[in-house]
C-alpha cells in the first residue's frame, strides 16, 4: 500500500514536471527528441543498409553453396577436372557437383559477370533452389552458347530472353544467347548459369574446374572428411566448410561494415551529449520549481526518478522517430544508390530491407538509455541540492557540476593510450575503438578543470565586454562545459577522420605515382578471368612505333587458404635489385638471401592475414604444385584488399609455362605522342574492347575519383555529427541566453547598448568555441593517431603515412567558431529584444 | 511403351532440340547434330549385340517390372528402369562434360501390406565412367545404380534409394519376345513413329530388398522390356495405357494403346505368347482397353482408371491392382505424374497371371514441349 | 486635473527639470485599458520624490518610461531636456548610461562578478580609466559601508549587503537621477530602514534627483514629496 502510494506520488511529480516543462519551453523537449532521433536514425539507417547488404550476400552465398557438406575450391584458374571423378567415386561422397566459376569480362562494362558453369543434373541435388530457378529449361542449357541470367544480371545488362550477350574471351568477343531469366526471388545478385560443358568450351577452359561441391553419405562427419581430404589435395586447392564459403564475401567487407557502424554510433553518442546538455540546462532552468517541489515534500529519489523518466520519455519519442526516419533513409539509399556505401565489394542489387527487430529494438533501447542517462546525471545533482539554497536562487552551477573528478579523466586518457597498443581481436580493431572511446570520455572529463584553469589564467583586458564575458564563462564553467562537450566530441572526431582520410589520400597518391611510372597503362578488361594476351599479342604491342619499352605483367588469383578471399599473384619483370625502386616497399630483408631462392614480395595484407614475415618461406600454388618462394620484402598495396604477391615473371614462366600477360606498361620514346601510340596499340587487336588502355595520368585521376567517392559516406556522417554538435552549442547558447534575460535586462538598465549585450554573447561564443576547437583539434590529432596507426592498419591491412591537413582544419575550426558566435548572437538578439525586456521587467 | 512417362526429361530435351529453338542461332560455328539413326521395318534385333545400348538412336530404355514375395509370403511389386537419351547437342564440344548421352533411372517398390510405395530416381550425363550405357550387352549405370547382364544371361540389378534398396538378379527362363513385326513396333498412324522393342517375360527373381532399414530375402517373377527409337511419339498423343502380364501358364501378354485428345485412341498394339512359345501379334483393331474403376489420388486429385478389362484378340483379361495408390510423382525431374503399378490379371473370374499396368496423361496431357 | 496636481507647487524653484513627462499615455494591447493616461511629471535637480501606488497601476511602466526603456504611445519624455522620442535606442541608452542609476527590488547584481567589478561596471561602460574607476568604486563602497566586501562575490553576502552594493553601483557614476524600484521589497525592516536612509543621503549628497517607487508608506515618507499613482493618474499627496 505504502509502496503504491509512493509510486503514485512519483507519477504525480512526473506529470507536474512534464506538463510544466512542456508549457514553459516547448522547444526544449523537441531538441532532445531531435538529437536522439538523428543519432538513432543514422545508426539504424547504416545498420539496416549494412544488414540488408549482408543478408543479401549471405542469402546469395547460401544459394550458391546450397546443401553441400564440403566445398573443394581452387583459385580462379582452377584445377584439372580429373579430380572430379576421383571425388565422385569416393565412398564417403554421395553427390559430387563440378563447377567452373568464371568472371566473364563484358565489353564496355566496368564489372565482370559472375558465371557458373554447372552440371544442372548434379547441381539440382546441391543447389535445388537455384536450379529450380532455371526451371524446366535445365536441359536447354546444353546448348553450348546458352546462358541463363539472374534477374539482376538481366536488368543490369539490359538483356532479355533471346538476346545475344557479348563476352570477351581471350582477346576476342564472343556471343552467348540468353535462354531465360532466373527470377529475382531465387537469386538476387547478378549471375549467369551455363552448362559446365558449354562453359569449358566457350571460355576456353576445357579440362578445368575450380570448384567441386560435395554432399557426403549420411552419417559421415564433414569436418573429419574435410581434414582427411585436404591432405590429399594438390597445392592451392582447399576443402572448405560451407559456412566458410558462405562467409567469404562477408568477411572481406566486415572491417568496412564495422567501421560504418562505429561511425553511426559516434553520431548516437554525440546525440547523447546533446541530450545531456539540454537536460542539464532544463534542470537548471527549473531549479526553483524543483526546489519548491522538494520543499513541498517530494523526496529526493522521487525527483530523481521523475527527471530521469522524463529523459527516457524524450528518448523513447526520439528513438521511435529515429527508427522511422532511419528505415526511410535506408529504403531511399537502397532504392537510389544500389547502396554500395562507396565500397565495390559491398555492391548489392535489389536488396530489400529485412526487418531486424532485435537490432532495431537495441537501437531504440540505446536511444532511451542514452537519453535517460543524460537526464539522470543532472537529475541526481539537482535532487541533491538543499531546497532552501535552490529556492534562494543559488546552486545553479552545482546542478550540472561534473561529479567525476579530473582524475578519472586522466586515468581514462592514459588507459586509452595504453589500450591502443593491444592486438586486434578476430582481425577487427576492437581495442582501437575502445581506445578512441576512452580517450574521448577522458578528454571530456578533463574539460571542466582545464577550462577553469584557462579562464582563470586569462588576463584582464580592460575591455568591459570581453572581461564580463570571460567572467561569466569562468563562473559558469559547468554550463560552459556542457556546450563544450558536444562541440569537442564532434569536432575532435571530425578532425581525426579528416586527418586519417587526408593521410590516406596523400599516401594513396604517392603510391599511385610509384606504381604508375610509365606513360601508358594497359590491361585486359577489368576483373576479367577470361581474357589475356598471347605472346604474339605482346610482341605486336612491343612493336608499335613510338614505344620505347614495354613491360608485361601476368596477374592471376590464387588461394593461400580456402576460407579467405583469393590473393592476387603478379608476375612482373623485375629483379631483386630493382624491387626497391619499383615497389613501394615498407619492409625489406636485411642481409643475404638464401642462394637459389626465388624472391616474392608480399603486400601488407598478405603479411597480416597469413602471418608471413620478411625472410621467411612462402609456398605458392602454381600449376597444381606448391613452389617454395622466399619473402624478400613487404610492400604497400592499396588496390587489392585480399592481398597481393609479386614474383619475377621468369620464375612464373618456369613454374607454369604460361607466357600470357594481362597487364602492361608502356614507356614512350622521347617526343612521342601518347594518343597516337594508344590508337596504334588499339589497332593491334580485332576489337577495341579487348583491352583497356589509358595514360597513367588518367588512371591516377580515375583512381582518386574512386577514392573520394568511397569516402563520401564517411564525410557525410562526420558532417552530421558536427551539425549535431553545433546544434548543441546553439541550443546551449540560446537557452542560456533565455535564462539570462534578467541579467541582460539589468545590463541594459545600467546603460549597456543592445549591441554591447549581443557582443557580450558573441564574445562568450567565440571564447567558448575557440576553446572547444583548440581542445577538439588537439584531441582529434591524438585520435587520428589511433585511427591511422591502429584502426586503419588493422581494418584494411595497409599502412598509411600521417599527414595533417593544417589548412583545411584551420578553415573548419574558423567556420565552427564563426558558427558558434553566430548562434550566440542570434540567440542574444531575441533575448534583448524590446519585448523580452518588458517580459523580464514584468517577471520581476 | 511405358518409357515416355518416366523419361520425360529426356524427351523434353530431345524434342526441344529436335524442334529447334525460338532463339536466334548462334552463328554458323555451332550446329546441333540432329542425325539420329532411323527405326526401319525389317531390321530384326540380334542377340547378344542388341541387348546393349544403341547410342545413335535418340531414346532407349531397359525396364524391369515384377512381383516379389518375402519369406513370409507377403507380395511386393517393383520396377527398375534405366533410360538413355541422346540430346541433339553440338557434338564438336571437346569437353568431357559434353552431354553426349543422358542416363536416367527410376525405381519403385510397392508394399500393399503397409500400403507404401517407395520410389527414387537418378539422372546424369554419361561420362567419366560415372554414368554410362555400354554397347554390346546390357550394362547401364548411374553411380551405384546399375543393371548389367552377365555372361550366363542373368541380369544383376542394384538400386539404393531413399529408405529402400533393391539387390535383385533376374534369370531368364524364356527367350526374348519380339514385339510388333519381329521387333519393329509401330506407335502411331505415322509409319515413322516406331521403335525396336523386345520383352523378356517370366524372369525368375532372387535377391533381397531393404525397406526402411529392414532387409528381406525375396523371390518372384519379373518382366523386362528393352526398346529403342529415334521418333516414336505420336504428336497427337496425350497419354497411354500399357500392360505386361506374366500368365500363370507360362504365357505372356503385352498390350498398349496411345490416347489422343477427347478420348480418341490413336494407336494400339499387343503381343501374346502362349505357354508353348507361339507368338501372336495384334493390329490396333484387335486390342481394346475398357476402364472399370476409378481411383482418385488424395495428393494430386487426379483420377486414374486402375481396374480394366483388356481385350487382346480372343483373350479378355480383367486387371486389378495390388494396391490402389501406386501413383508416381516425377514432377521435380520430368514434370510427369503417372500411375505405374503391380496388377493381378483374371479371366472368367479366375486368376490367370500377374504383371504391371502403366497409365499416363490422366492429369494434364503429357507435355513433351 | 492630474497634471495640475502633479505640478503642485515646486515648479519655479530650480529651473529646468531633469526628467519630465508631458501628457504621456501608455497602453499594452488595443483592447486593454490604458495603464497611464495623459500623465505629467517633473523631477527637478536635488529633489527626492516618491511615487506610491497599488500593484498594477503602472508604477513600473512609469519607471520604464522615465528611464527611456520604453516609449509612450503619446506624449513626450524629456531626459535632461532631450526628447527621447526624437533619438534612437542607442542614444537613449548612452543618455541613460550617463544620467541614470538604477536600484532594483531584486538587487540584480551580476553573480559572476565581484562586488567591486559590479560597482565598476557603469564606470567601465563610460570608459573611465582604470585608476579613476578604482578610486571612485572604493569610495562609493566605503561610503555605503561595504568597503571591506569589495573582493567578495554577491552570493556570499546578505540581502542588505547586496542592496548596498546595488546602490553603490547605481551611484558609482554620479548619475543625475537615481531611480529606485521597491529597493526595500526584499529586505528585513532593519536593513530597509538603513537602505532608505542611505538612498536619501546619497541623493542629497550628490545633488542629483531621486525617484523612489514603492507601495510602502514608510518608505515613501523618506522622500521630499509623495505622488500617488492610481487609475485616474498621478497626483500629489498632501503631506500630513
Amino acid at each position: 500500500m505504502g509502496a503504491r502510494r509512493a509510486r503514485g506520488g512519483a507519477l504525480g511529480v512526473w506529470r507536474v514536471l512534464l506538463v510544466s516543462q512542456i508549457r514553459e519551453q516547448p522547444a526544449r523537449p523537441i531538441i532532445s527528441v531531435l538529437a536522439i532521433a538523428i543519432g538513432v536514425a543514422l545508426a539504424s539507417a547504416i545498420f539496416l543498409v549494412n544488414g540488408a547488404a549482408l543478408a543479401q550476400f549471405t542469402r546469395a552465398a547460401r544459394r550458391l553453396v546450397g546443401e553441400s557438406d564440403v566445398v573443394v575450391r581452387g583459385s580462379r584458374d582452377g584445377f584439372s577436372e580429373s579430380l572430379f571423378p576421383l571425388l565422385a567415386r569416393n565412398p564417403d561422397v554421395a553427390v559430387a557437383s563440378p563447377v567452373l566459376e568464371i568472371d566473364a569480362a563484358l565489353p564496355g562494362r566496368p564489372l565482370p559477370l559472375k558465371v557458373l558453369g554447372m552440371d544442372p543434373l548434379r547441381a539440382d541435388q546441391m543447389q535445388p533452389a537455384l536450379i529450380a530457378g532455371v526451371g524446366a529449361g535445365i536441359l536447354d542449357l546444353m546448348r553450348p552458347d546458352g546462358i541463363y541470367l539472374s534477374a539482376a544480371a538481366a536488368a543490369q545488362l539490359g538483356a532479355g530472353r533471346g538476346d545475344a550477350l557479348a563476352v570477351i574471351v581471350g582477346d576476342a568477343p564472343k556471343h552467348l544467347v540468353v535462354l531465360g531469366i532466373i527470377p529475382a526471388d531465387v537469386y538476387s545478385q547478378p549471375l549467369g548459369i551455363m552448362d559446365i560443358a558449354s562453359a569449358q568450351w566457350f571460355f576456353d577452359r576445357i579440362g578445368r574446374l575450380n570448384r567441386i561441391d560435395l554432399r557426403l553419405v549420411d552419417g559421415r562427419d564433414p569436418d573429419a572428411f574435410r581434414a582427411r581430404l585436404q591432405r590429399t589435395l594438390p597445392a592451392g586447392i582447399f576443402a572448405i566448410a560451407p559456412r566458410a564459403e558462405r562467409d567469404r564475401a562477408a568477411t572481406a567487407t566486415r572491417a568496412y561494415r564495422v567501421n560504418l557502424n562505429m561511425l553511426a554510433l559516434v553520431a548516437l553518442w554525440t546525440g547523447a551529449f546533446l541530450v545531456f546538455s539540454t537536460q542539464s540546462l532544463s534542470v537548471l532552468r527549473r531549479r526553483n520549481s524543483l526546489a519548491l517541489l522538494r520543499a513541498l515534500g517530494v523526496t529526493r529519489a522521487q525527483l530523481e526518478r521523475a527527471l530521469t523518466a522524463e529523459g527516457a520519455l524524450w528518448g523513447a519519442v526520439g528513438g521511435a522517430l529515429g527508427l522511422g526516419v532511419g528505415a526511410l533513409i535506408a529504403a531511399l539509399m537502397l532504392r537510389l544508390f544500389t547502396s554500395d556505401l562507396g565500397n565495390d565489394q559491398l555492391r548489392i542489387v535489389g536488396a530489400s530491407l529485412a526487418a531486424q527487430p532485435l537490432a532495431l529494438c537495441a537501437f531504440f533501447a540505446m536511444g532511451v538509455l542514452v537519453s535517460a542517462f543524460g537526464a539522470w546525471l543532472p537529475a541526481r545533482a539537482a535532487a541533491r541540492i538543499a531546497p532552501a539554497r535552490a529556492l534562494k536562487g543559488g546552486g545553479g552551477a552545482a546542478a550540472v557540476q561534473s561529479t567525476a573528478g579530473p582524475w578519472l579523466g586522466v586515468i581514462l586518457c592514459l588507459a586509452g593510450v595504453g589500450i591502443a597498443w593491444l592486438p586486434p581481436v578476430a582481425h577487427l580493431p576492437i581495442f582501437g575503438y575502445i581506445s578512441v572511446a576512452a580517450l574521448l570520455f577522458g578528454a571530456v572529463l578533463l574539460v571542466p578543470p582545464l577550462t577553469v584553469r584557462l579562464l582563470r589564467a586569462a588576463p584582464h583586458s580592460g575591455r568591459v565586454v570581453l572581461d564580463t564575458a570571460i567572467a561569466q564563462l569562468r563562473d559558469n564553467v559547468a554550463l560552459s562545459t556542457l556546450s563544450l562537450a558536444s562541440i569537442i566530441v564532434s569536432f575532435s572526431l571530425m578532425v581525426a577522420m579528416a586527418i586519417m582520410v587526408y593521410s590516406f589520400r596523400v599516401s594513396f597518391e604517392n603510391w599511385l605515382t610509384r606504381l604508375l611510372p610509365a606513360d601508358i597503362e594497359l590491361r585486359v578488361p577489368i576483373g576479367s578471368g577470361t581474357s589475356y594476351w598471347s605472346p604474339e599479342d605482346q610482341a605486336k604491342i612491343a612493336a608499335v612505333a613510338g614505344v620505347e619499352r614495354v613491360e608485361f605483367r601476368r596477374t592471376r588469383q590464387i588461394d593461400l587458404a580456402g576460407a579467405r578471399m583469393p590473393v592476387t599473384l603478379i608476375a612482373r619483370d623485375l629483379t631483386r635489385a630493382q624491387a626497391a625502386t619499383i615497389l613501394p616497399l615498407v619492409r625489406t630483408v636485411h642481409g643475404a638471401a638464401p642462394p637459389n631462392a626465388r624472391p616474392a614480395w608480399i603486400s601488407e595484407a598478405v603479411a597480416d592475414i597469413y602471418g608471413y614475415r620478411p625472410g621467411g618461406t612462402l609456398m605458392l600454388p602454381l600449376a597444381g604444385w606448391a613452389h617454395r618462394f622466399y619473402v624478400a620484402g613487404v610492400w604497400r598495396d592499396y588496390a587489392r584488399s585480399g592481398g597481393a604477391i609479386v614474383i619475377e615473371r621468369a620464375d612464373y614462366l618456369a613454374a607454369t609455362g604460361d607466357s600470357t600477360a594481362t597487364e602492361g606498361a608502356i614507356w614512350l620514346a622521347p617526343g612521342q605522342d601518347g594518343a597516337a601510340v594508344v590508337a596504334a596499340v588499339h589497332k593491334c587487336f580485332a576489337r577495341p574492347d579487348s583491352l583497356e588502355i589509358r595514360t597513367s595520368t588518367a588512371v591516377r585521376r580515375h583512381s582518386l575519383r574512386i577514392f573520394d567517392r568511397a569516402f563520401t559516406v564517411t564525410y557525410a556522417i562526420e558532417a552530421i555529427s558536427v551539425l549535431i554538435g553545433l546544434a548543441g552549442v546553439g541550443f546551449a547558447a540560446s537557452s542560456t541566453a533565455l535564462a539570462r534575460r534578467a541579467e541582460f535586462g539589468m545590463l541594459r538598465h545600467i546603460g549597456m547598448l543592445r549591441g554591447q549585450v549581443i557582443r557580450l554573447l558573441a564574445h562568450e561564443g567565440v571564447v567558448l568555441s575557440t576553446l572547444g576547437v583548440l581542445y577538439g583539434m588537439t584531441l582529434g590529432v591524438v585520435l587520428s593517431l589511433v585511427l591511422v596507426y591502429v584502426i586503419n592498419r588493422e581494418s584494411f591491412h595497409w599502412s598509411i603515412d600521417l599527414a595533417i591537413p593544417f589548412w583545411q582544419l584551420s578553415v573548419l575550426g574558423a567556420i565552427l567558431v564563426a558558427a558558434a558566435a553566430g548562434t550566440a548572437v542570434w540567440s542574444g538578439r531575441s533575448a534583448v529584444s524590446q519585448d523580452a525586456l518588458r517580459a523580464l521587467r514584468e517577471d520581476w | 511403351m511405358r518409357g515416355p512417362s518416366a523419361a520425360a526429361p529426356a524427351f523434353a530435351a530431345a524434342l526441344a532440340f529436335c524442334a529447334g529453338h525460338a532463339l536466334p542461332a548462334a552463328g554458323a560455328r555451332y550446329a546441333p547434330d540432329t542425325a539420329y539413326a532411323a527405326v526401319m521395318p525389317g531390321a530384326v534385333p540380334t542377340f547378344p549385340a542388341d541387348y546393349g545400348s544403341h547410342d545413335r538412336f535418340r531414346t532407349e530404355w531397359w525396364y524391369v517390372t515384377g512381383w516379389l514375395k518375402t519369406a513370409s509370403g507377403k507380395p511386393l511389386g517393383f520396377q527398375i528402369t534405366f533410360f538413355r537419351t541422346r540430346p541433339s547437342i553440338w557434338r564438336e564440344n571437346p569437353s568431357a562434360f559434353s552431354p553426349r548421352q543422358l542416363i536416367i533411372a527410376h525405381a519403385a517398390l510397392g508394399d500393399p501390406t503397409r500400403g507404401r510405395l517407395w520410389r527414387d530416381q537418378r539422372i546424369a550425363r554419361a561420362g567419366f565412367g560415372l554414368a554410362q550405357a555400354d554397347a554390346g550387352d546390357t550394362r547401364v549405370w548411374i553411380g551405384d545404380w546399375k543393371l548389367a547382364r552377365a555372361n550366363d544371361g542373368a541380369y544383376h540389378a542394384q538400386v539404393a534409394g531413399a529408405h529402400f534398396s533393391l539387390h535383385l538378379t533376374f534369370y531368364p527362363t524364356q527367350p526374348p519376345m519380339l514385339n510388333g513385326a519381329s521387333g519393329f513396333s509401330r506407335k502411331g498412324p505415322d509409319p515413322e513413329a516406331a521403335s525396336y522393342y523386345y520383352s523378356i517375360p517370366h524372369l525368375r527373381v532372387g535377391g533381397e530388398v531393404v525397406r526402411s532399414g529392414r532387409r528381406d530375402a525375396v523371390s518372384g517373377e519379373a518382366w523386362l522390356d528393352h526398346e529403342w527409337s529415334s521418333a516414336y511419339l505420336d504428336r497427337g498423343a496425350i497419354g497411354w495405357d500399357w500392360i505386361g502380364i506374366n500368365l500363370d501358364d507360362g504365357g505372356a501378354v503385352m498390350a498398349f494403346r496411345i490416347r489422343g485428345a477427347n478420348g480418341t485412341v490413336r494407336w494400339a498394339g499387343a503381343s501374346l505368347r502362349d505357354s508353348g512359345g507361339a507368338l501372336e501379334t495384334f493390329a490396333p483393331s484387335e486390342v481394346a482397353f475398357t476402364p472399370l474403376r476409378q481411383w482418385k489420388s488424395p495428393r494430386t486429385a487426379i483420377s486414374y482408371p486402375i481396374e480394366w478389362r483388356v481385350r487382346v484378340g480372343a483373350r479378355r483379361l480383367t486387371l486389378r491392382p495390388l494396391m490402389d495408390d501406386q501413383e508416381n510423382d516425377a514432377r521435380r525431374s520430368s514434370g510427369a505424374i503417372y500411375w505405374e503399378g503391380a496388377v493381378r490379371a483374371s479371366e472368367h473370374g479366375k486368376p490367370v497371371g500377374r504383371g504391371y499396368l502403366e497409365l499416363t496423361g490422366y492429369g494434364a496431357p503429357m507435355r513433351l514441349r | 486635473m492630474a497634471e495640475h496636481a502633479a505640478r503642485a507647487d515646486h515648479t519655479a524653484a530650480t529651473g529646468t527639470a531633469l526628467l519630465r513627462l508631458e501628457r504621456v499615455s501608455k497602453r499594452y494591447g488595443a483592447n486593454r485599458p490604458a495603464v497611464l493616461h495623459r500623465v505629467d511629471l517633473e523631477v527637478l535637480p536635488g529633489e527626492y520624490l516618491a511615487i506610491m501606488g497599488e500593484s498594477g497601476v503602472g508604477k513600473s511602466t512609469l519607471l520604464n518610461l522615465l528611464a527611456g526603456l520604453d516609449r509612450p504611445d503619446s506624449g513626450r519624455v524629456l531626459l535632461d531636456g532631450i526628447d527621447l522620442s526624437t533619438i534612437g535606442d542607442d542614444e537613449t541608452t548612452l543618455l541613460r548610461r550617463r544620467a541614470i542609476g538604477f536600484v532594483f527590488q531584486a538587487f540584480h547584481v551580476l553573480p559572476y562578478l565581484t562586488v567591486r567589478q559590479n560597482v565598476a561596471l557603469p564606470l567601465e561602460l563610460l570608459g573611465i580609466a582604470q585608476s579613476a574607476r578604482r578610486a571612485r568604486t572604493d569610495a562609493v563602497l566605503e561610503a555605503l559601508g561595504v568597503g571591506e566586501l569589495a573582493q567578495r562575490f554577491p552570493r556570499e553576502l546578505s540581502g542588505g549587503e547586496i542592496q548596498r552594493v546595488a546602490i553603490a553601483r547605481a551611484l558609482a557614476h554620479r548619475p543625475r537621477v537615481l531611480l529606485a524600484d521597491e529597493p526595500t521589497g526584499n529586505l528585513d525592516p532593519r536593513s530597509a530602514v538603513q537602505t532608505l536612509a542611505l538612498l536619501r543621503m546619497q541623493v542629497k549628497q550628490d545633488a542629483g534627483a531621486g525617484v523612489l517607487i514603492t507601495h510602502s508608506r514608510a518608505a515613501a515618507e523618506t522622500a521630499d514629496r509623495i505622488l500617488i499613482l492610481d487609475a485616474h493618474g498621478l497626483k500629489a499627496e498632501e503631506r500630513a
